[in-house]
């Protein structure tokens, strides 16, 4: 059976003046999945995900939710289906942790026993009563998830929101995103910038780059695309390249090695006896594991932060 | 209707009750002061002269509050970056709409309040007669209707800006406008002369016996094109502060 997808965008465009944050992106997010929306600063994560939620109008292109191609007469009832947390937690400060979650609980319609699941869930139930403005970064972010997981919706969107957390916090908020699908049955957006995060999270990802998605499959592909190098070192590359080329490998120069895609051992043996038959010298013969971080550097480029 | 209730329960703790009653209470003080030794030609003319003084103190005293007011309800949403996760739960026109009708109900019952103030005042220091309550009641939607229109005006400025110094200053220099134009005419077209346009009393200021007569406006065309404009601001700073509040992204 096909799974449904409950995000798709296809050719979504978002231009600002003549610069393009956001260039002809599509998107899939799979119904169950934790998808780790990755990229670099400015990449154009925030104006994705804010064009999903109706917070910015698209320049080009469509966007689907729960299989519904969204437009102004149906955005509200669609996104109620919906929690999300962008950039950083909204919150009224003159108010307390409870009656922030009151006035979201009233407007979504849930029940009001919602409130009491969601601060257990976030562990904030002893700050429940103390007004937000008192509350630290970390309970800030804590009632902002809170607040999108009130009526525990089909499809949470967070933005980067390990923002300004310490470690254990960080980790808490980790936990607590995992745990969500298998739990609640609620299907996790998560953007960062921070490849080591999403790793740890996520199974499907997004890799966005200059507002153009560069990879987009499973964390399983990503990590595959790590394993698959062979480095050779001759003595006479360029002719070790024809005749990598003629037995159907594409190898690529880098500094004194040729970089060719994983063959099976038999295959490599096959290649290496033929090298020798051709009076190659053989020098060197590496398996080459490209980490996480290589590929995403290699995806966004080098000249990124991440 | 839950919207509404709902930017009721949001400004607890906002003093906004306060912020309202802190001007009636100033405005209460003055009159206090103003009124407290009537002649007898004052004492007669009392609740006539109440409809001139009241729109002329308002010229000055108002626009500043309704800068407050609407900063108090709009700045609520900029501090906690609440707009991104309202608009996802309602459509921007809406929310708007919500806290035009909560701030104009706060205004009608603050200038209820304001009206039944002056006329106990009124009662209090010996004013003959009683208020002519038609003209009051007039007196009272003209006001109404005039404050609502600068009270929308502010609120699109609070709403659209989230530093608050630019509709505060608005409402200041709105209060200096109000005082200005009294100088010039006793009406305007521009939204803060709408409380010199509202006055349904004049004044004819004899300054040898030093007495003040008052007496029943007759509007003249001009005079009643500036009260019909007051009507044009109010729709045009809704409409302007809902579209513009609409088409703007988070």
């Amino acid at each position: 059976m096909k799974t449904q997808n409950l995000i798709e965008t296809k050719n979504l465009t978002k231009q600002y003046g003549g610069v393009r944050c956001v260039d002809s992106l599509h998107m899939q997010v799979p119904q169950g999945a934790i998808y780790g929306f990755l990229g670099p600063n400015g990449a154009g994560k925030s104006t994705t995900l804010k064009m999903i939620l109706g917070l910015a109008r698209p320049t080009d292109g469509s966007i689907t939710l729960f299989g519904t191609s969204v437009n102004t007469r149906n955005r509200i009832r669609l996104l109620s289906m919906t929690g999300s947390l962008i950039e950083s937690p909204s919150y009224y400060g003159h108010l307390t942790g409870e009656e922030n979650l009151h006035i979201l609980q009233t407007l979504k319609g849930c029940p009001e026993a919602d409130i009491d699941k969601v601060l257990k869930i976030v562990r904030l139930e002893e700050a429940r009563r103390k007004k937000v403005n008192h509350y630290s970064l970390g309970m800030k972010q804590r009632l902002g998830l809170a607040s999108a997981l009130l009526g525990f919706p089909k499809l949470l969107i967070l933005d980067e929101p390990t923002n300004g957390l310490d470690p254990s916090g960080i980790q808490e908020m980790r936990e607590l995103i995992c745990s969500l699908p298998s739990e609640y049955g609620i299907t996790v957006v998560v953007s960062s910038h921070l490849l080591g995060e999403i790793d740890q999270m996520a199974d499907h990802v997004g890799i966005i780059r200059k507002g153009q998605m560069v990879f987009q499959d499973t964390l399983e592909a990503l990590h595959a695309h790590a394993r698959q190098q062979i480095a050779l070192r001759t003595g006479r590359p360029t002719d070790t390249l024809s005749l990598l080329r003629r037995n159907g490998l594409e190898a690529a120069k880098e500094d004194d090695y040729l970089l060719m895609p994983m063959i099976d051992d038999e295959r490599t043996a096959a290649l290496c006896r033929q090298i020798c038959e051709q009076n190659i010298p053989l020098y060197r013969i590496e398996k080459r594991e490209k980490s996480l971080e290589d590929i995403f550097l290699s995806l966004t480029g080098k000249e990124t932060s991440l | 209707m839950r919207t509404l209730q709902l930017e009721f329960y949001k400004i607890r703790r906002r003093k906004v009750g306060l912020t309202m009653a802190a001007f009636l209470a100033a405005q209460f003080l003055w009159g206090l002061w103003a009124f407290h030794d009537p002649t007898p030609s004052e004492q007669a003319q009392g609740f006539l002269s109440l409809l001139y003084s009241i729109p002329i103190l308002d010229a000055v005293m108002v626009p500043p509050v309704m800068a407050m007011l609407a900063s108090r309800l709009a700045d609520i949403e900029h501090k906690g970056c609440m707009y991104k996760q309202l608009e996802t739960l309602r459509k921007p026109g809406s929310l708007y709409h919500a806290k035009a009708v909560c701030g104009l109900l706060i205004i009608a019952v603050t200038f209820a309040a304001q009206y039944a103030l002056f006329i106990l005042l009124g009662y209090a220091i010996g004013y003959q007669g009683s208020p002519d309550i038609t003209y009051y009641l007039l007196s009272y939607g003209l006001k109404l209707a005039s404050n609502s229109a600068l009270f929308l005006m502010q609120l699109a400025l609070s709403m659209l800006f989230a530093n608050q110094m630019i509709p505060l200053v608005t409402g200041l220099c709105g209060s200096l406008l109000g005082l200005l134009l009294m100088f010039v005419k006793m009406y305007s077209f521009l939204p803060w002369g709408g409380n010199l346009n509202s006055a349904l009393v004049m004044m004819d200021w004899d300054a040898r016996t030093r007495q003040a007569t008052y007496y029943y406006r007759e509007y003249s065309p001009v005079e009643l094109a500036a009260v019909g404009m007051i009507f044009v601001w109010f729709v045009l700073f809704y409409a302007a502060g809902r579209v513009l509040f609409t088409r703007r992204e988070n």
